[in-house]
């Protein structure tokens, strides 16, 4: 079945899909709309999932396979229903005008991440296989860069999709570098669900008894005045 | 079989509680389950300590020391919080039947999740089990749905799923050193044993995402920023769940590893441990002295107490049992605290320092707990930490990390000023609130937190020295 043409090819393609992988971290930083977000996280998912289904053929792995098809249920369809279910519209259509630190100034952090990342892992890609010399820093960097979205971000689904983004990123090295068991892996993605589900539901208590959801605007504990 | 049992029994009492529609039964069963945990996680520490580690089903599920140390711990502070819970939740004005049914439902969930993380033997599970001991909690925190209960789960939520998500790399990262070295088994155990063989890089970059990742959740400075609000927000039985034994049992994770990551060299982890850990004492020493609300107070205590077992860790393995030793006495001392926190709560209707006064006239019982789990937590003597602490600052000595003992001491001294400058206020003067009587649960609660206080204040049992330097033994590489 497996010629070396063919993986030659997907190994390729594997790198295209790295590239467009690291390519979404950077789309869902700079999105404004919370819908676009959505949409963004969905196709990052699913370039994940490919990722998967690609290694899975080349290290002849039906677990990854299997990994890829969690990911397609649980990421590109239960959690954006979830979110699309339990939160009413005008949740969903908001619009981040402000950022705590504007995009420029983002992109540019993003860059440094991206470069420091990568000279970080190289001493560790010495004789690793091509598949893990492009997942394994590119997962790191989008994780990264995850962390910083969530940082700058003010408005509550954002928050939440940037922390599945991070997870994104994580199991992006993940599926290269390990051979863990798909049931770690459904849990994982069960987890996933759970996180969405429950941090969407504090969501809607938000909107309903503090009237809005821009989390960034909370800031009433603390020490200083009385409270 | 009993292993399984422990998380399963609140699991059972969790359904029980959906069957009937009056709180009794739910309490009932509630504080039922909370007794069966902690005998049975008695019982097992017991068959431990006689046979070192007990696998239930190879591969996935088992108890060595340390973890049957975590499992007592949370086995004590359940009953506690469970009887206490009875109590407080009836006294809560705004509680209401169904309310406090869906409590009981949340609360043993909760529990069952935390039971989970110790008895894993692959770190991938034990991952997921810690993920679920904060979805699980959240609603918990956010039960009295003010705008800063929300605003305080949101926080919770958020940063500390987060550094669990960054703390999953780190878990592949060693799992990837595993297949480097074509080990296929992916437990604790073969990943101490295959630890020489990893590179040395892939250690570092393994433990910074561990230690940053799961030390969110423990509340180490200058991730810490959610634990105050979440640990003073929520009910305070919950608040003594997870300040008492929540953080430790995640601290346990970063246990587990100490053995793979004391094989990189040059003492990295030891340097990082000693460093953000007195940063957080440090820390959170100064942000003592600055509270207005006395559940804060206490929450800023756990983020400075596991600071200081952090030290202990970062001193190698001759501070190992002494960190250990912080972990048993926090938790017995800092759950305690925040019931009498709790006892004030329901006696004064207010968090506020300044607005309590004279304490002492209105409610003889609460200002007493409180005043002494105050001096016992700042650790004074005849109480548990001020035996820990001495032996944290006897292996400082003897590991001769003197700039270290100094920091530590200047620290403890400013974070004891001010926990008792705070209660004095509370306790002495002029009252102006009205008499209350204390609930028989909450009574009780208080009763059976303050014996182990008292008792290892004195001495430490032999069984219990006996777990304690078994489980420091699972520390060293």
């Amino acid at each position: 079945m497996s010629t070396p043409f063919l993986d030659h090819i997907l190994t390729n393609i594997n790198s295209l899909l790295g590239a467009l992988f690291l390519l979404s971290a950077f789309v869902l930083m700079v999105a404004r709309q919370v819908q676009g977000f959505l949409r963004g996280f969905v196709r990052q998912s699913l370039l994940l999932a490919l990722s998967a289904l690609v290694l899975g053929w080349l290290q002849q792995s039906p677990e990854l396979v299997i990994v890829a098809l969690i990911t397609l249920a649980a990421k590109t369809l239960i959690i954006p229903n979830l979110l699309v279910r339990t939160l009413q519209p005008q949740i969903r259509s908001r619009r981040e005008v402000d950022f705590v630190v504007n995009t420029p100034v983002s992109l540019l952090v993003a860059i440094g991440i991206s470069v420091l990342s990568y000279f970080f892992v190289v001493p560790l890609l010495a004789g690793a296989s091509p598949s893990v010399s492009v997942n394994l820093p590119v997962g790191l960097d989008v994780l990264l860069i995850g962390v910083y979205t969530l940082a700058i971000r003010r408005e509550a689904v954002p928050q939440v999709l940037a922390i599945m983004a991070i997870d994104n990123g994580a199991f992006y090295a993940g599926i290269a570098i390990t051979s863990s068991s798909a049931i770690v892996e459904l849990a994982a993605g069960l987890e996933g669900v759970i996180v969405v589900l429950v941090v969407a539901i504090l969501t809607r208590t938000l909107a309903e008894n503090v009237g809005t959801t821009q989390v960034g605007a909370m800031a009433t504990l603390k020490e200083g005045d009385k409270p | 079989m009993m292993v399984a049992a422990i998380p399963v029994i609140p699991l059972l009492a969790a359904l029980a509680v959906l069957l009937f529609r009056h709180p009794t039964p739910a309490r009932l069963i509630t504080a039922a389950g909370g007794l069966a945990t902690l005998l049975l996680s008695i019982d097992l520490a017991q068959q431990v300590t006689h046979r070192v580690d007990l696998v239930v089903l190879p591969g996935w599920v088992g108890v060595n020391g340390l973890s049957a140390l975590i499992l007592v711990l949370q086995g004590f502070v359940a009953m506690t919080a469970t009887i206490y819970s009875w109590g407080y939740m009836k006294h809560q004005a705004r509680a209401g039947e169904a309310r406090e049914r869906r409590y009981y439902l949340n609360l043993n969930l909760f529990l069952s999740s935390l039971f989970l993380v110790p008895i894993f033997l692959q770190p991938a599970l034990t991952w997921v089990a810690v993920e679920l001991t904060t979805v699980l909690s959240v609603f918990l925190v956010s039960f009295d749905s003010t705008p800063q209960a929300l605003e305080a789960a949101w926080k919770y939520a958020i940063i500390t799923i987060m550094g669990a998500t960054v703390a999953v790399l780190g878990i592949f990262l060693l799992l990837w050193g595993l297949s480097l070295a074509h080990v296929a088994v992916q437990t604790w155990a073969s990943l101490k044993a295959t630890a020489p063989l990893m590179p040395p890089l892939l250690l570092k970059l393994a433990f910074v995402l561990i230690l940053i990742g799961f030390g969110t959740k423990v509340g180490i400075v200058p991730m810490h920023t959610w634990l105050p609000d979440a640990h003073s927000q929520a009910p305070s039985s919950v608040c003594a769940l997870l300040s008492g034994i929540e953080v430790s049992t995640i601290l346990y994770v970063i246990m587990r590893l100490w053995p793979v990551f004391a094989w990189i060299p040059g003492s990295f982890a030891q340097h990082w441990a000693l460093a953000f850990g007195l940063l957080s004492v440090g820390v959170a020493a100064f942000l003592m002295i600055q509270v207005h609300d006395f559940k804060r107070l206490f929450a800023f205590s756990t983020v400075e107490q596991m600071g200081i077992v952090l030290v202990a860790l970062g001193l190698g393995p001759a501070g190992g049992y002494a960190s250990l030793y912080q972990v048993l006495t926090h938790a017995v001392t800092k759950s305690l605290a925040f019931y009498s926190a709790g006892a004030v709560l329901l006696t004064t209707g207010t968090r506020d320092i300044a607005s309590v006064k004279g304490l002492i006239r209105v409610s003889p019982v609460s200002a007493m707990s409180l005043l002494f789990s105050g001096l016992a937590i700042a650790g004074a003597p005849p109480f548990a930490i001020f035996l820990s602490e001495l032996s944290i600052f006897r292996s400082t000595w003897q590991t001769g990390h003197i700039l270290v003992l100094v920091l530590l001491l200047g620290f403890l001294t400013v974070a004891f000023l001010g926990v008792l400058l705070k209660v004095n206020r509370m306790v002495f003067g002029q009252s102006h609130h009205r008499p209350v009587s204390l609930p028989l649960t909450i009574r009780f609660a208080l009763l059976v937190g303050w014996l182990p206080v008292l008792v290892f204040g004195v001495y430490l049992p032999r069984p219990m020295h006996h777990l304690l330097t078994l489980a420091a033994l699972t520390l060293r590489r």
